[in-house]
Order: C-alpha cells, then sequence, then structure tokens
C-alpha cells in the first residue's frame, strides 16, 4: 500500500533523508519509531505532498506523489504532530468544511461527519468552538479530519504528543479501533506506545531507515548481542574482572557491587550460562541468580541507533 | 470550482467572526461615508455658487473622482489588513496543511484565497451603495457614472488584492505581509505622479505611467469602460494570481 524507494531530502545544508526506503503493507499498523529529529516528520510531509523530495520515489496505493499529487491525496489522511484547525469554527463546521475540501457533499458529508462525531466521542462539543476544546479533544479533530473522507491511507505524527496519560490511552484505542480498515503508520519517539500500537516497526536514524520488521523479527535479529545478569553471593567485582580477562566473547561487563550483580551482554547465545555458572561455582562465588534479561523494543532501538 | 468556492466560502467568514475584520469592515464604511458626505456637500455649495454667479457647473464625474481617488488612498491601509493573513497567518500556525493534503490543486487555493478577500471588499462596497443612493434622494444624478465609478473601484480593490495575496504567500509573517503590501501599493499610486522623474520621458514615461493604476480610473469615474483600462486590471490581477500561484507551488516542493 506505502512503497518508499531510496527517499532523499536536504535543507539547505543539512540532509533531513538520507536513504529512506521501506513498504507497508495494507491493513497494517506500521510503528515509524526514531528520535527527534531522525526525518519522520519530514517522510512524512514528502508521503502526503506537503514537501517535495530530492531525490526517491513514494507510492501510495500505486500512485506516485509527484507524478499524481491529487490521486494520492484522495488516498490519504494525514494528522500531523500540530493538528491543522481552524480554531475560530465550530467542530462540525469544522468536519463540513474539510468534507468539502475532499469532494464531499450533499447526504454522503452530512453522514460521514456525524458517523466521525459519534465514533470520536465528539458529540457533546459539536458545536463548540475549536479553539475552547483541550488539547485531547483538539487531537480527536485532528484525527476526525484524516479520517473524513474514508482514506485507505492514514499517516498519523506523533498522536500522542503532548496528552495526559488518560487521553493518550484513549487516543491509542482509537487508533487500534481504525486497524484492518485502514493501513496506518503511525511516528513516535515513545517507545512503549509503539510497542502496544503496531504490528511492524520502521527505524529511523539519521535520515535512514536502519530496521525493519515485527517486534519479534527485530529482536531475533538483534538477540546476537543479548544482555544477562548473574548474581553471586559474593566477590561480583572480581568475578567481573575474570569475564573481563577469560572470556573475550563477553562485552560491556558492569557491576553492582552492593547488588553483587554483574552484567554482560553475548553474542554466544545462552550457552554462555553453562561457562559462566561453572565459573561462578567453581571460584566459590556463590551463586544466587543467573538469567538472560528479556530484550525489549528500548533494547533494540538504543542498539540500532547508539 | 467546488473546492475554490469551499475556501473562499470559509475565509470570507472567518474574516467576519474576527475583531479585526468587523473593525476593518466597519472602518472602511465609515470612511466612505465621510467621503461621500463632505464631498457632496461641497459639491452641492460649489453647484449653487455657480448658480447665483454663472460658471461652469461642477460635473458629477469630478464629485466621484474626489470621492474614490481618496478611497484610493485609504486602500493602502485597509487592503492589506485584509490579504496579510491570506497565506502568511496559516503557514505560521501550520493550519495550510489542511489544504496541502486536500485533493485540490494550488490554483484552486489561490482563487479560493483571492475570492474571500475581494469578496470582503466587493461586500463593503455593497453596503456603501446606501451613499449615492442618497444623492438621488436629493438629486437627479446620472446613474451611470455612479456605476462605471464602482466598477472601477472594484477591479483597483481586486488588483490590490490580487498584489496582497501574493505577497502573504512569500512571507511568513503577517505583518511583514502588511508591511510590504502597503508599500507596494503606495508605489503603484504614486507612479503616474513620479513617472516624468523616474523614467527618460517620451516611450517610457508613457509606459511608467501605464504600469500606474491612478490613469486607469479616470474613465470609470467619467463614466467610461474601455478596453484598455479593463486589459490593464484584468492583467495586472492574472499576474500576480500567476505569481502567488507559483510561490505556493514553489513553497509546497521546495
Amino acid at each position: 500500500m506505502i512503497e518508499v524507494v531510496g527517499l532523499q531530502k536536504s535543507f539547505g545544508n543539512i540532509v533531513a533523508l538520507s536513504d529512506i526506503s521501506f513498504k507497508v503493507a495494507k491493513g497494517q499498523i506500521v510503528g515509524f519509531l526514531g528520535a527527534n529529529g531522525a526525518g519522520k516528520t519530514t517522510t512524512m510531509d514528502i508521503l502526503c505532498g506537503c514537501i517535495g523530495a530530492d531525490a526517491g520515489t513514494a507510492k501510495i496505493a500505486g500512485f506516485e506523489i509527484s507524478e499524481d499529487p491529487i490521486e494520492v491525496k484522495r488516498k490519504i489522511g494525514y494528522l500531523p504532530d500540530e493538528p491543522p484547525l481552524h480554531r475560530e469554527m465550530q467542530v462540525g463546521e469544522f468536519l463540513t468544511y474539510a468534507g468539502k475540501l475532499h469532494g464531499l457533499r450533499g447526504d454522503r458529508l452530512t453522514v460521514r461527519v456525524a458517523d466521525l462525531i459519534e465514533r470520536l466521542e465528539l458529540g457533546s462539543n459539536k458545536k463548540r468552538l475549536i479553539g475552547q476544546l483541550s488539547k485531547g479533544y483538539r487531537q480527536r479533530v485532528g484525527l476526525a479530519q484524516a479520517l473524513i473522507h474514508d482514506p485507505e491511507v492514514l499517516i498519523l505524527d506523533e498522536p500522542t504528543e503532548g496528552l495526559d496519560p488518560h487521553q493518550i490511552l484513549q487516543i491509542r484505542e482509537m487508533i487500534r479501533g481504525l486497524k484492518g480498515h485502514h493501513t496506518i503508520l503511525f511516528s513516535s519517539h515513545i517507545l512503549s506506545e509503539v510497542e502496544s500500537v503496531c504490528d511492524q516497526l520502521i527505524i529511523v536514524d539519521k535520515g535512514k531507515v536502519v530496521e525493519q520488521g515485527t517486534h519479534n523479527e527485530l529482536i531475533l535479529r538483534l538477540d546476537g548481542a543479548r544482555e544477562y545478569h548473574v548474581r553471586v553471593r559474593q566477590g561480583a567485582l572480581a568475578l567481573a574482572e575474570e569475564l573481563k580477562t577469560d572470556f573475550g566473547q563477553l562485552s560491556r561487563i558492569t557491576v553492582k557491587e552492593d547488588e553483587q550483580l554483574v552484567s554482560f551482554m553475548s553474542k554466544e547465545g545462552d550457552e554462555i550460562l553453562d561457562l559462566v555458572a561453572r565459573r561462578v561455582l567453581d571460584r566459590g562465588y556463590g551463586l544466587k541468580e543467573l538469567a538472560g534479561k528479556s530484550k525489549k523494543l528500548e533494547d533494540v532501538f538504543f542498539q540500532i541507533t547508539r | 470550482m467546488g473546492a475554490i468556492a469551499t475556501i473562499a466560502n470559509r475565509d470570507l467568514k472567518s474574516f467576519f467572526v474576527s475583531f479585526k475584520g468587523s473593525v476593518t469592515f466597519c472602518f472602511l464604511l465609515l470612511l466612505m461615508g465621510i467621503f461621500f458626505r463632505s464631498f457632496a456637500a461641497t459639491f452641492l455649495e460649489i453647484q449653487a455658487q455657480t448658480l447665483q454667479t454663472g460658471g461652469e457647473a461642477p460635473k458629477l464625474s469630478q464629485l466621484l473622482t474626489a470621492i474614490f481617488q481618496n478611497l484610493h488612498f485609504i486602500l493602502l491601509f485597509i487592503v492589506p489588513a485584509i490579504t496579510m493573513s491570506s497565506f502568511a497567518e496559516e503557514r505560521k500556525t501550520q493550519v495550510d496543511r489542511l489544504l496541502q493534503t486536500a485533493p485540490i490543486s494550488s490554483i484552486q487555493i489561490v482563487m479560493g484565497k483571492f475570492f474571500a478577500s475581494a469578496g470582503v471588499l466587493g461586500l463593503v462596497l455593497m453596503a456603501s451603495i446606501v451613499y449615492p443612493l442618497f444623492l438621488f434622494k436629493y438629486g437627479n444624478p446620472e446613474i451611470g457614472p455612479i456605476v462605471t465609478s464602482y466598477l472601477g473601484i472594484f477591479l483597483l480593490m481586486c488588483a490590490q488584492v490580487a498584489f496582497g495575496i501574493w505577497v502573504s504567500s512569500m512571507v511568513s509573517h503577517q505583518f511583514l505581509a502588511y508591511l510590504f503590501t502597503s508599500f507596494g501599493l503606495f508605489l503603484l499610486l504614486i507612479l503616474a505622479w513620479v513617472a516624468p522623474n523616474i523614467s527618460g520621458g517620451g516611450a517610457s514615461e508613457e509606459f511608467v505611467k501605464y504600469l500606474a493604476a491612478t490613469p486607469h480610473l479616470d474613465n470609470f469615474f467619467a463614466g467610461l469602460i474601455s478596453v484598455a483600462d479593463l486589459g490593464y486590471f484584468f492583467a495586472f490581477i492574472g499576474l500576480f494570481l500567476f505569481f502567488t500561484n507559483v510561490a505556493v507551488d514553489a513553497k509546497r516542493w521546495s
């Protein structure tokens, strides 16, 4: 549904995107993950036709954005990080305006506006001015605006940014509810959010796509450097020194002396636990705990973008 | 056409929702009323004098010229206030993405913005029709020059709006848009007067004079509609709408 190949974009001397390529299949919710300034918003702006790319192609439902911008815009609903709302308009009036811009008229428009107001629970605020709404409700109006023409592709740029925890949960629930009917590209720098909402992840760093896959695929792919903990009854410091000198395959060995805890990274797989356990027992450190840390998205993200 | 009307309608309503819009509308209407009142009084005074002393009576076109040329000067401050937010404000608040991501072309956006601002000024002119109606109550003026004067001043307003939205599409702050538009419109106003000083005389002076808006209004105030004057205003409007479209497109694909 979305196919991006070799997208590049510079603003003056600043390179925003150096090589963005990815594919998103129909009906998926895909997380677009990256630190601030990684190139998420620039990529989304290009996909939506707000700005042009210096090089590369971006196709939405088979239409190339620079060749068929109007057709692409019919297929896309976009909620930028700052929702584009006219604050002096009432909620219902604004959604009607947004619908008309997308060519909806008559009963079809009335029904669509009423449906979105109900689905996004905006009924009590229908007659209120957008400028008087809380940020959470403004975000809902922004989402309704993006959905007004029932687009095949929905692009959401950090939709929960600046909301309180309750509002964040509500917006996430709404996005989950859109799954299946829409293909959703969802950007965020909040890892737990992407993990909880998305089927697939695209990780961008310094204007490049550095990884793409499901959460499990990414973890498996990067599991070569899994983190382990060993807790002993005594001599954690000495054990750490021994591991450093005798076990060349280990890296990032750290020790918390007060907890008698040694942590290390290994690419050898779980077999390393046998060797470490044997060493702990042979030297009489006293084994209390030995475990491989379950890898989280945070670990993948930091490992990739380090 | 649907998208143009949608944009124009929204912007027009939005203008009157704002305090700035209502004040601008009332201020312009009030000033037009003052001009009508004072120039009509002077006109009647001179007319009465010529009846007593003989001599040439003042013409209606002279009254209309006095009213609308003064209005032209006021428009230098009013039109920029109306056009300054067309693009600059939306770009600053990023509301422009609503139009950028809608399946509409740049020219539809530009035309929508143009009709909105021209519509505001058109409504002021419509409301001001009440002033010349008073002339009919107290006298029997020719209707032709009044209608053509209104047409002329509306074309001037449209030309000024086209210039104003072009400036607004080029800058990112509406205050800058206001300043540059006022300055540009002022140059356009004085071009005919300074033409001898800035050109080498002859054909170049005539050309500079042709570029100025003021000489093209004289025929309208005299009750004449010439193709040359219509051509000037339509060309001016078309050229600056084209420039605006280029600027909007360039910003979109930059």
